[in-house]
């Protein structure tokens, strides 16, 4: 798998991620809501994937691999960060 | 050529007639469903066929007409007889790209331009229907982007489908495929959105971004998405005129060459300025710039490195109208001759194939005879054997014959598509409403004939809707609909084919014609009296006959329906015409089923043997030479209550004639033309099927041949021409 939760704080996205991770990702990002995604490792993500990581407004740990997630995707997710909803559930969201 | 490209012009040539039909009839029948979407799927074939043989500007242009289409698909937007024109147009431009690439074997350059502004015209007309919400994107772009929007020369919105994911898109590796990609905003459309309804398998994402890229090219690389983007340009920075015409890689090569020559080292200065010249020649000619070439070369000639840099500059500086004329000269100047490719159906090569087989069976059959002879079979046996083979080989070659003629026919519809067209926009120019029916189209004939009537055919159509229809108050003032009907109509009648233009209009003007044809001089005054109707009618068939009265851009010159006549019988055929006043015109071209095959008869004059073609003998006959009367340097006689003319073969080949003063004449009587002719012949021989050879080379211009074929005992038979012996 090019996805992998290593411990209930962290998510990790290596390689190149197909679009069947973003289930994972979601399923794991439903069960731990403030986990990291650790993408340093993670060289290309498929849209549904970067779309789950948007909803979530994940706390992102970068940079990732790849120069197009690090260049435009990455800015892009911070971005929209600021600009989504606070999580609806937990008393804290972001680890900020 | 390659062959990829053989096969793409074929193709592509069809799908042109194909969308060509639906979009007329999308014209007569709006909305009608199947057309929409047979003109969608033509577009669409097309353009895929174009991103094969990799003709990107081609492809690019045909997505512009299908996105038009599929809007009419979805009834998105209404069909109006605007935008069926400007589909029209491009398919026509597309049809002069095929014509370059025939005559070239390349694809033709220059091809950028006009395509980018075709897409322009159909993006201006998409831009009042687009079905994209316009949104405060471009201001939430630019707040999010503050002082990087300068450095942008387009900005993109992308809503992608909520399918996407599930038809295996990848919306953002689109956008990273983008060059001159400044940022990107990922939105999320409902912020107020439970999480958990978050569906990851549905594409909810909006893109927005701002890229250094002009619009257009944007547009082009993310057609396959195109109802889905929304393209806006930033301060349209101009573009280099030669960026259109020299393409990137051309530039940089021709840009490597300068900095190759300005190299500092007085070593092989000459030597690179020879090489670094004759590549820029090599590169400009590729893109069709001669004249570019021509002055590196003369500045080659000069050996100095500084005027061959000067010559390259000049050549990345170029202006695109020099280019454009210079382009199309040498598009003229290339050979016109397109190939020849027929398609033939898989079943008719199998029938042949199993015929070669049979033919082998008979081949081994005779070695094996021939064994047995020399191991001493009698006589007798040996005839018996030979006579079956004989007769085998006999029916198979028949048969083969058959077969391979059958190859060479095709339907009709082939060319009989191509007419409405044409009528359509001759009808609109004289400005009268026509109604245009095909009829058996499926009619089968030789290649050559379906290829070469097409010419013809127009000028006898052209000639119905500018002369044969009555303008619409006459029409209505007789008590017509003001809406004319043509025909064009095809069918098998015995050996022949039939095709026939019928019109209601007017029907020939019978004292107009006499009026004209004694005004010109074309018969003379007496003769013309004692015409009958008919007879004064096929006057239009006269050569410098005209009857409109004033010269109009479609007929008129005098010239046309002489070259019908003149182009039908070429081709072995016949045209006649029935005309009745105020009730319509049809004009029929009787034509051989096939041109190949020939049925003759031989006769024999001077000792030689001569064919005549079996289709204009009415019948051999006996004449007594006391009923054979000079005329003056030629001869009558008196047949059937007819007088009919009468030329002596041998005397009009410049032949001795070795006839002894029997008291009987042998004559061939013919008809060409409706005129009765005899020929006087020494003996009359049988009846044969021939292969026709028409004469080339030298003896291409004879007159009076139609061509050549071999005899049995190895003679060559010439078949004559019968019309020419006449005249």
């Amino acid at each position: 798998m090019t996805v992998k939760l290593i411990d209930n704080d962290s998510i990790e996205l290596v390689g190149s991620c197909p679009s069947e991770d973003a289930e994972a990702l979601f399923q794991y990002l439903l069960q731990s809501r403030n986990a990291t995604v650790d993408w340093s490792g993670c060289k290309r993500a498929h849209t549904a994937v970067i779309q789950v990581l948007l909803a979530f407004r994940c706390q992102l740990k970068g940079p990732p691999a790849g120069s197009f997630l690090e260049l435009h995707i990455e800015p892009a997710l911070r971005r929209a960060g600021a600009q989504i909803r606070p999580f609806p559930a937990g008393p804290e969201v972001r680890n900020s | 050529m390659n062959e990829f490209v053989e096969q793409f012009l074929l193709e592509a040539r069809e799908l042109i007639e194909q969308a060509t039909g639906d979009l007329l009839a999308l014209e007569q029948r709006a909305n009608d469903p199947d057309k929409i979407d047979s003109a969608f799927r033509a577009f669409h074939t097309l353009k895929g066929a174009a991103g094969i043989v990799e003709f990107e500007p081609m492809a690019r242009a045909l997505h512009a007409v299908e996105g038009v289409l599929s809007g009419f698909r979805s009834k998105a937007r209404p069909i109006s007889p605007a935008i069926i024109d400007e589909c029209l147009a491009c398919l026509d431009q597309v049809t002069r790209w095929l014509d370059d690439m025939a005559a070239t074997g390349e694809l033709p350059s220059g091809a950028d331009p006009v395509a980018d502004a075709i897409v322009q015209r159909f993006s201006t007309s998409d831009s009042d229907a687009s079905t994209l919400p316009v949104g405060d994107w471009l201001e939430r772009l630019s707040a999010g982007n503050p002082g990087r929007f300068s450095e942008a020369r387009s900005a993109l919105r992308y809503v992608p489908h909520a399918d996407a994911f599930f038809r295996g898109e990848d919306p953002l590796a689109l956008i990273e495929g983008l060059r001159g990609l400044i940022s990107i905003d990922l939105t999320l459309p409902d912020p107020a959105q439970p999480f958990d309804a978050v569906n990851p398998f549905t594409c909810a994402v909006e893109i927005i971004a701002l890229i250094n890229e002009d619009a257009e090219t944007v547009k082009r690389l993310l057609s396959e998405v195109s109802d889905q983007i929304e393209v806006h340009a930033i301060d349209a920075k101009p573009q280099a005129v030669s960026d259109l015409v020299l393409s990137p890689l051309a530039r940089s090569v021709l840009e490597a060459q300068i900095l190759l020559l300005r190299e500092p080292g007085p070593n092989g200065r000459a030597a690179r300025a020879a090489s670094a010249g004759l590549v820029s020649i090599n590169v400009l000619h590729h893109a069709g710039l001669a004249s570019a070439a021509n002055s590196i070369a003369g500045a080659l000639n000069d050996a100095d490195a500084t005027s061959v840099i000067t010559a390259i500059e000049r050549a990345l500086q170029r202006k695109t109208d020099n280019v454009s004329s210079e382009r199309s000269e040498t598009a003229r100047t290339a050979s016109p001759a397109a190939a020849r490719v027929l398609r033939v159906d898989t079943a008719r090569i199998d029938t042949l194939v199993n015929l070669t087989g049979e033919l082998t069976v008979v081949k081994n059959a005779l070695g094996h005879l021939a064994k047995q002879a020399q191991d001493g079979l009698d006589a007798k046996g040996v005839t018996a054997s030979l006579r079956n083979l004989q007769t085998q080989l006999d029916r198979l070659v028949g048969e083969i014959q058959g077969a391979i003629l059958r190859i060479r026919v095709l339907p009709m519809r082939q060319m009989f598509q191509r007419f409405p067209r044409p009528v359509r926009e001759i009808s609109a120019s004289v400005s009268k409403s026509i109604q245009f029916v095909i009829e058996g189209d499926d009619t089968e004939a030789d290649t050559a004939i379906v290829e070469s009537l097409f010419e013809p055919l127009l000028h006898v159509l052209r000639n119905a809707i500018d002369h044969g229809i009555e303008d619409s108050a006459q029409r209505m003032a007789s008590g017509k609909p003001s809406t004319a009907t043509i025909v064009l109509r095809a069918f098998r009648e015995l050996d022949n084919v039939i095709v026939e233009v019928e019109d209601d209009g007017g029907g020939v003007d019978v004292d107009r014609v006499r009026e004209v044809a004694a005004a010109r001089g074309l018969v003379a005054a007496d003769t013309l009296a004692g015409m009958t109707e008919a007879d004064v009618i096929d006057l239009i068939f006269a050569s410098g006959f005209s009857t409109a009265r004033e010269v109009t851009d479609l007929s008129g010159r005098g010239v046309g329906m002489d070259a019908v006549r003149t182009a039908v019988g070429r081709l072995g055929g016949r045209v006649s015409i029935a005309s009745r006043p105020k009730i319509g015109t049809v004009i029929r071209l009787t034509l051989p089923f096939t041109v190949m095959m020939t049925h003759v008869m031989t006769v024999e004059a001077a000792g030689q043997v001569f064919g005549l073609p079996l289709d204009v003998i009415v019948e051999t006959a006996m004449i007594p030479r006391n009923l054979i009367v000079p005329i003056g340097a030629a001869a009558a006689f008196t047949w059937r209550d007819r007088t009919v003319p009468l030329v002596s073969l041998a005397a009009s080949l410049g032949l001795s004639s070795y006839i002894a003063d029997v008291g009987q004449a042998r004559v061939v009587v013919t008809s060409t033309g409706g005129q009765l002719g005899a020929i006087e012949v020494e003996r009359l021989g049988g009846r044969m099927d021939v292969m026709l050879k028409p004469m080339d080379g030298l003896l291409g211009g004879m007159k009076g041949v139609a061509g050549t074929t071999l005899l049995g005992d190895g003679r060559v038979l010439i078949v004559l021409d019968v019309q020419e012996l006449f005249n």
